[in-house]
């Protein structure tokens, strides 16, 4: 093991401290013998084989999604959501998955060190600390001491403010590259109130979304996951569903779950709102006479000539707002993060405020704390006085000054300034390679903390797993720091643990505090409900400069987007962010640049053709990807590749670093960094191009995969026709339903899945939950080129409609475990054979990989060990031991995680009865930010499954299909996977 | 044959096994490079993994179920001469059939290296096979691959023992003129055959009715080993006409690849008096008639694609002669050039085309023609099997996991080194043992006479 730690010495630390009460226990003496951990000891309950799971908080946004973290023997294995967690509500997004590859993380540093030249040398803990201490205290103007951390809330932050002004140095600047400034600015100024507003997208009945990326990173994707899902699925009673219209140049996965694209220039979307507001109000009668005077300005057809969307799109959004009881508009991301962004905002908060969403969808006083960041203005000011040699003394708390911010702001050379640089990050990157001394960091998995993204939820973070490496949490590094250099309020031996439980004795109320905290640590947290209220449009409002700002350079409009994986490039070393396909590009392990087709064809682009960007600031060489959903005057490339000094393999080299394209420019009134600011160049290389795309191909071909309807047919409730061939379905059928079963086979269990595909937004949540609970190895971009991805699920996209009006339909996929299979018979071995729940069970050790089952299998869902697959260490610690790794030259597949029926079934038996609906979960199912997946027993006529996928033959049939629907049914797999169909809203365009 | 006497019989064919001309050393030193290279390819490929080959997902199987396929084809020509043309009394194949015999054994030697070649773990390949083991494991008797354990291994056994018993005269014949540690070989071998009339009774009743046992395996192993893609969901292999299909493509791979190494034999060692042209062209209108059985078969798949109205069959077969079938603009690339199309243009142009000039009474005897044409033959139904094999994977149903298949050097190594494996084999049989059948030549020439108008 190349890291230095061996699995002795990390049980050895397990056994000796115990996961739950465990603080700094690294750096003790290690004991000389192997003792297993067959008599545990005694301060935890600890069952040999047997899970154990602790509340606490994923900190891979400021969001603080509420996890829980399955560990066995003492090392944490999963993370899931917490259900009793209000933001996650049981579920996470597929970075909260990959959190614990970020604990795993090859490229994390192992111990304190120091650099000397160039070289890094490891060296005694107490040492460097001492060194950095004496360091820091005689600085003597420490108004030239700078801390830099990361935008996560919570106690921390009140710690290190109370660290740094009893050093009396300069206040914290905290570092966020999706910053929401802008938008708090804007509350300023429209509503007079600088905070950010709780989007209550449930609550909604109409929602227009200027750009916003909520079902990828803005703000709270989990939360806003499942409130859009819950907001735009079918109305099943009702028949109804509600309307979602994206306005944006791009398309990203928020767009893609759209029913109505209207495609605007990039930066009109100030224009575009107050036109919508206008028109609303006048539809409406809402807003005062003031605020028509100045919205009278802005016309549908101004607008639309600025924005080169059509008027009767632009008339039809504003009458149904006006229509809407509940409408929301949101806004944000970095496509509206121009030099004006803040106006844009503004704008949309008028539209807000005559559409009545303030108070209603948008709430006020809900002490969001999901952007505590420094203005990158400041922070650009900051890097200035570092080049002019005022900062001497740098502490890098887990951020990435030199990858975050753009090239052009010169970070490097900063830095070069800097006297003293450390590092308090868990991991290389490309900052912490500058650095003098490192004195490295705890994951969020091994520490306390706390979180609090808003009023109401206390989130807790607690260890749940002995430190992997002798290291401690910036924390308490700050903290013993601190105690070295005799500040107030730092005592030798204190802890940040004991500074958090300090914290939180004024939560406990009454009651004991040794109780109370005992049930938050149970819990993960406390949590009260905050509803929030309203806020009324101050006259400030509409002083704003609203036309679109100028951009530098000529060419295309670049349009750099936050990356669904790799949000702005903190996650891209852990692997899972690269070999996970982008939902709407499937490409893996690169960047790319999303071109109008129409556009390419001008300039003589083809798909996959590598190009070079270029800006005033710098160029780029990525490659073009063809996309309809793109402005023509546009080009997109996402954020989160190009990462080149972090020495993980799973980031350095992969893509490039749009920054690079970019100045270090800031929007004008809230200081917010401006992505929208550039024109480039593109222009062919003529090079080759290695550009790894995981769809076989972007369309359907009418083979009825992913299949839609209309909200008329579904009212009437008839299923759209197939093609002839998809025709004949299986529960038409006598000969199957007739077929004798052996006794005892599919009794008492037939396990099935029911796909709600008008749920799913493709956030991709269940591949990497997957990847987690399965061992799957990540394979790489070569051999992903060769389809050798070993992903048990993957969410197929296939686009329907030409040209600009498409729809990109979105499914997950796994083994279907067809009731009749294509594999089952072939294999002359039976290493695959029915068992008797129904699952098409793989046997590895018996396999001996001819891959008929593959051939033969008519949805591809089985995956081989092309090798035998490596797990760099320490990332094989992650590994789940109730899954077998799988060998060279053996087929695997999905088997609805018959390791979680095994264990349920297992309780089930010595409680003597049978499993209950519900009582077992897959991963995928269990993370679905927007439950999307539901598994259980199709025998049992009571469950949810067997009534939501109608099914003849395995429970009772309730009634006639409507939605239901069976990939290639035709085929008489009988598969066990029903998908319930898309239903989509006709647009009605003409009618306006 | 009136001019040839038994003395000719033996000095020419015994002729093979004394010194031979360079030629012979060129091409075994060839064969045996080629074997090496496969040796090579096939221990990095064992070393390292499956993952060196250009199979993929979905394309499970590429080149190796394409080799095996050929193979077995090859094997077919050779139980078909020897049984099927010996029970029907056709007296053009007594030259050629002890070559075709042995071509049958080592190409279904090779054939039957592919599936071990291509499993993921070979060292455990034995699992196919049914034998009472402590693990209480048994196989899966539905599966094709199954049926192919006991196809080609049924196949193998009666090929060797019909091909030894039909030396057994031979051998004897040597035994007699050897001397050395080769007479005592062949001593072993020849089973103490003395050419007793009570032998050749015995003999001829036992050769017989191994005949009649091969007959039916020259259509029973070719459809088990077409079951594998028939008895499939994919389309393009779930076809009912695969069986008959792939027998007469068997036939029609193993003439051409009868002539192919039975030209050369015949003029490196000067066998022109034994194998003449009537042999060569009697093959040829063999090779006709396959032809157009097969050829009748590409077209009735391609009719039953279009007449079924099947949308996955018929986007497949538009796949396999023009390329993509669904427009994936402006996502892809449009393709100029299609490697799957490649390869059925070039399979009807071997298989239907490329045969017609045989209707020429010219061209059948021109031995130049009838080698070229072979050569064009034995690529052709490589490439049917590749086609069928490779683009039926490339394109089934789901579009999402449509993939594209590009061989690797290893595969091409151990496609080589199959070749190399055959030939080297094969000219290895040539100098050991007599590679036309002496005592039924000597049957088919009048008997010697003392005046020289015995018989007419």
């Amino acid at each position: 093991m190349k890291n230095g730690i061996r699995r002795r010495d990390f049980f050895k630390t397990i056994a000796a401290g115990g996961a739950a009460t465990v603080a700094v226990a690294g750096c003790a003496d290690r004991p000389e013998k192997l003792i297993p951990l067959l008599v545990p000891p005694d301060n935890i309950e600890y069952i040999p084989g047997m899970p154990v799971d602790y509340a606490t908080t994923c900190q891979e946004c400021p969001a603080s999604c509420g996890v829980v973290i399955r560990t066995r023997e003492g090392r944490a294995l999963k993370a899931e959501g917490n259900p009793d967690h209000p933001i996650s509500q049981g579920t996470l997004c597929l970075r909260g998955q990959a959190s614990v590859q970020s604990l795993y993380n090859p490229a994390r540093l192992t111990s304190a060190m120091r650099r000397e030249g160039e070289k890094w040398v490891a060296a005694d803990w107490d040492a460097v600390e001492a060194e950095v201490a004496k360091k820091i205290k005689g600085q003597s103007n420490k108004k030239a001491i700078v801390l830099m951390t990361s935008n996560r809330n919570g106690t921390r932050q009140k710690m290190v403010n109370q660290w740094l002004s009893a050093l009396g140095a300069a206040p914290k600047v905290v570092l966020e590259s999706l910053a929401n400034h802008n938008i708090r600015e804007a509350n300023k100024i429209a509503f007079g109130k600088s905070e950010l507003p709780v989007y209550n997208i449930e609550s909604a009945t109409y929602l227009v979304n200027f750009g916003a990326d909520f079902l990828e990173t803005f703000q709270s994707p989990v939360r806003n996951n499942r409130e859009f899902a819950n907001y735009h699925a079918v109305n099943e009673k009702k028949a109804a569903k509600n309307k979602f219209v994206n306005i944006a140049p791009h398309v990203s996965l928020t767009g893609a779950n759209a029913d109505q694209w209207v495609k605007i220039a990039p930066g009109t979307e100030a224009v575009v709102a107050l036109a919508l507001a206008g028109e609303v109000m006048r539809r409406s009668g809402r807003g005062d006479g003031n605020l028509k005077g100045f919205l009278s300005g802005y016309t549908l057809e101004k607008a639309a000539e600025a924005s080169g969307a059509k008027v009767e799109a632009l008339a039809q959004v504003a009458k149904e707002i006006s229509k809407a009881s509940s409408a929301l508009v949101m806004a944000g991301g970095t496509l509206v993060a121009s030099e004006t962004g803040t106006a844009a905002q503004v704008a949309v908060n008028i539209l807000n405020h005559v559409a009545g969403a303030v108070g209603k969808t948008i709430r006020f006083g809900t002490g969001q704390q999901l952007d505590i960041s420094t203005p990158t203005s400041e922070v650009l000011a900051l890097v200035d006085r570092m080049k002019k040699g005022q900062v001497k003394v740098l502490i890098v708390d887990g951020v990435n000054p030199l990858y975050h911010l753009p090239k052009s702001a010169d970070v490097e050379a900063a830095l070069a300034k800097v006297e003293t640089i450390i590092t308090l990050s868990t991991q290389w990157d490309e900052t912490s390679r500058k650095a003098h001394y490192a004195l490295p960091g705890l994951h969020t998995f091994e520490k306390w903390g706390d979180a609090n993204p808003q009023s109401g939820v206390e989130s807790m973070i607690q260890p749940v797993m002995a430190p992997l490496f002798p290291v401690k949490s910036s924390e308490d590094t700050l903290m013993s720091l601190g105690a070295r250099m005799g500040l107030a309020g730092f005592g030798q031996g204190q802890t940040f643990k004991n500074y958090l439980m300090n914290a939180w004795k004024g939560k406990a109320g009454g009651g004991s505090f040794d109780a109370f905290w005992r049930a938050a640590l149970q819990k993960g947290g406390v949590f009260a409900k905050v509803s929030g209220g309203g806020a009324a449009l101050s006259g400030g409002a509409t002083k704003m400069n609203f036309q679109p700002s100028k951009l530098n350079g000529t060419g295309l409009v670049l349009l750099p987007t936050p990356s669904l994986r790799q949000r702005d490039g903190g996650q891209t070393f852990n692997p899972w962010t690269q070999e996970i396909p982008d939902p709407v590009s499937h490409v893996v392990w690169d960047s790319w640049a999303d071109i109008n087709p129409k556009t390419a064809e001008k300039m003589g682009i083809h798909h996959a053709q590598q190009i070079r960007v270029k800006s005033p600031f710098g160029e780029v060489v990525t490659t073009a990807y063809l996309h309809y959903g793109i402005h023509e005057d546009a080009i997109s490339i996402p954020l989160g590749q190009g990462h080149f000094g972090s020495g993980s393999k799973a980031a350095d080299g992969h893509g490039v670093n749009v920054l690079d394209l970019l100045p270090a420019a800031t929007d004008k009134t809230s200081g917010e960094f401006a992505y929208l600011t550039t024109r480039v160049e593109v222009s062919v290389t003529g090079e080759p191009s290695f550009l790894v795309q995981t769809d076989g191909n972007p369309r359907q071909d009418d083979r009825g995969i992913i299949q839609m309807m209309s909200l008329e047919q579904f009212a009437k409730g008839e299923p759209p026709e197939l093609p002839h061939e998809l025709e004949s379905p299986h529960y038409a059928s006598d000969f199957y339903r007739n077929v004798p079963r052996p006794a005892g086979y599919h009794e008492p269990y037939r396990w099935g899945m029911v796909v709600d595909v008008d749920r799913c937004t493709g956030c991709s949540a269940c591949v990497a939950a997957c990847y987690a609970e399965n061992n799957l190895p990540v394979v790489g971009k070569e051999r992903m080129f060769l389809g050798r991805e070993m992903a048990w699920i993957r969410v197929e996209r296939f686009i329907e409609g030409e040209g600009e009006d498409y729809t990109t339909l979105m499914q997950p996929t796994m083994c279907q475990q067809c009731g009749n299979a294509g594999c089952e018979p072939v294999c002359p071995v039976y290493a695959t054979y029915h068992n008797p729940d129904g699952l098409n069970a793989q046997v590895y050790n018996r396999c001996v990989g001819t891959r008929y089952c593959s051939n033969n299998c008519i949805y591809k869902q089985r995956r081989y060990n092309w090798f035998e697959y490596e797990f760099e260490s320490p990332l094989h610690l992650q590994l789940n031991p109730d899954v077998s790794k799988r060998s060279r030259g053996v087929m695997e597949k999905c088997t609805f995680c018959v390791h979680r029926i095994a264990r349920a079934r297992f309780d089930a038996n010595d409680e003597g009865r049978d499993m209950r609906d519900g009582e077992v979960t897959p991963a995928c199912a269990q993370t679905c930010p927007t439950q999307a997946i539901t598994f259980g027993n199709l025998a049992d006529p009571g469950s949810k499954v067997s009534r939501m996928s109608m099914r003849d033959g395995e429970g009772t049939p309730t009634g006639k299909r409507v939605r239901q629907y069976e990939m290639l049914e035709s085929m008489k797999n009988l598969p066990a996977v029903t998908y319930l169909r898309k239903v989509t809203i006709k647009n009605n365009e003409k009618e306006a | 044959m009136s001019a040839i006497t038994y003395a000719d019989v033996n000095r020419d064919i015994l002729k093979t096994m004394v010194r031979p001309k360079p030629a012979y050393y060129l091409l075994i030193s060839g064969s045996l490079f080629a074997l090496l290279i496969g040796g090579v390819s096939l221990a990095i490929q064992t070393d390292v993994g499956l993952g060196l080959s250009g199979i993929s997902h979905p394309i499970g199987w590429g080149f190796y179920i394409t080799n095996f396929v050929f193979w077995i084809g090859i094997g077919h020509a050779g139980t078909l001469i020897s049984a099927v043309l010996f029970l029907t009394r056709a007296p053009w194949r007594n030259p050629i059939y002890r070559a075709a015999e042995a071509m049958t054994v080592f190409a279904v030697m090779t054939a039957g290296l592919f599936p071990l070649i291509h499993v993921g773990r070979t060292w455990f390949a034995y699992w196919m096979i049914p034998y009472p083991n402590q693990r209480m494991l048994w196989t899966n008797f539905k599966s094709p691959l199954e049926w192919d354990v006991f196809a080609v291994s049924t196949y193998l056994t009666i090929s060797v023992l019909f091909f030894i018993i039909g030396l057994i005269p031979d051998l004897a014949a040597m035994r007699d003129s050897a001397t050395g540690t080769r007479k005592k070989i062949y001593t072993l071998l020849s089973l103490g055959w003395t050419n007793s009339y009570q032998q050749w009774l015995h003999y001829m009743r036992g050769y017989l009715l191994l005949a009649a046992f091969s007959t039916p395996l020259v259509f029973s192993v070719h459809s088990i080993v077409s079951f594998d893609f028939a008895m499939s969901f994919l389309p393009g292999w779930h076809t009912t006409i695969f069986p008959p299909y792939f027998v007469a493509g068997a036939i029609f791979s193993g003439m051409a690849m009868v002539l192919t190494i039975v030209i050369p034999l015949r003029k490196i060692f000067g066998l022109e008096k034994f194998i003449t042209l009537h042999v060569l062209q009697s093959s040829a209108r063999l090779i006709l008639f396959t032809s157009f059985i097969v050829g009748y078969a590409y077209m009735t798949e391609l009719f039953m694609a279009y007449y079924s109205g099947n949308h996955f069959e018929r986007s497949l077969f538009y796949f396999r002669l023009f390329g993509e079938f669904s427009d994936g603009a402006p996502f892809r690339d449009a393709h100029l050039f299609s490697w799957p199309s490649l390869a059925f243009w070039t399979m009807i142009f071997c298989n239907m085309i490329s045969p017609l000039p045989l209707w020429r009474w010219k061209i059948r005897n021109n031995i130049y023609a009838l080698f070229i044409i072979s050569i064009f033959i034995n690529i052709g139904m490589w490439f049917e099997r590749y086609n069928i094999i490779v683009s039926s994977l490339q394109r089934d149903f789901d579009p999402y996991v449509w993939g594209s298949y590009w061989p690797t050097i290893i595969e091409a190594g151990i496609t080589l080194g199959s070749f190399g494996f055959f030939f080297t084999l094969f000219l290895l049989f040539i100098r050991a043992m007599p590679s036309m059948a002496i005592a039924e030549l000597k049957e088919s020439i009048p008997a010697p006479m003392k005046h020289k108008k015995a018989h007419s």
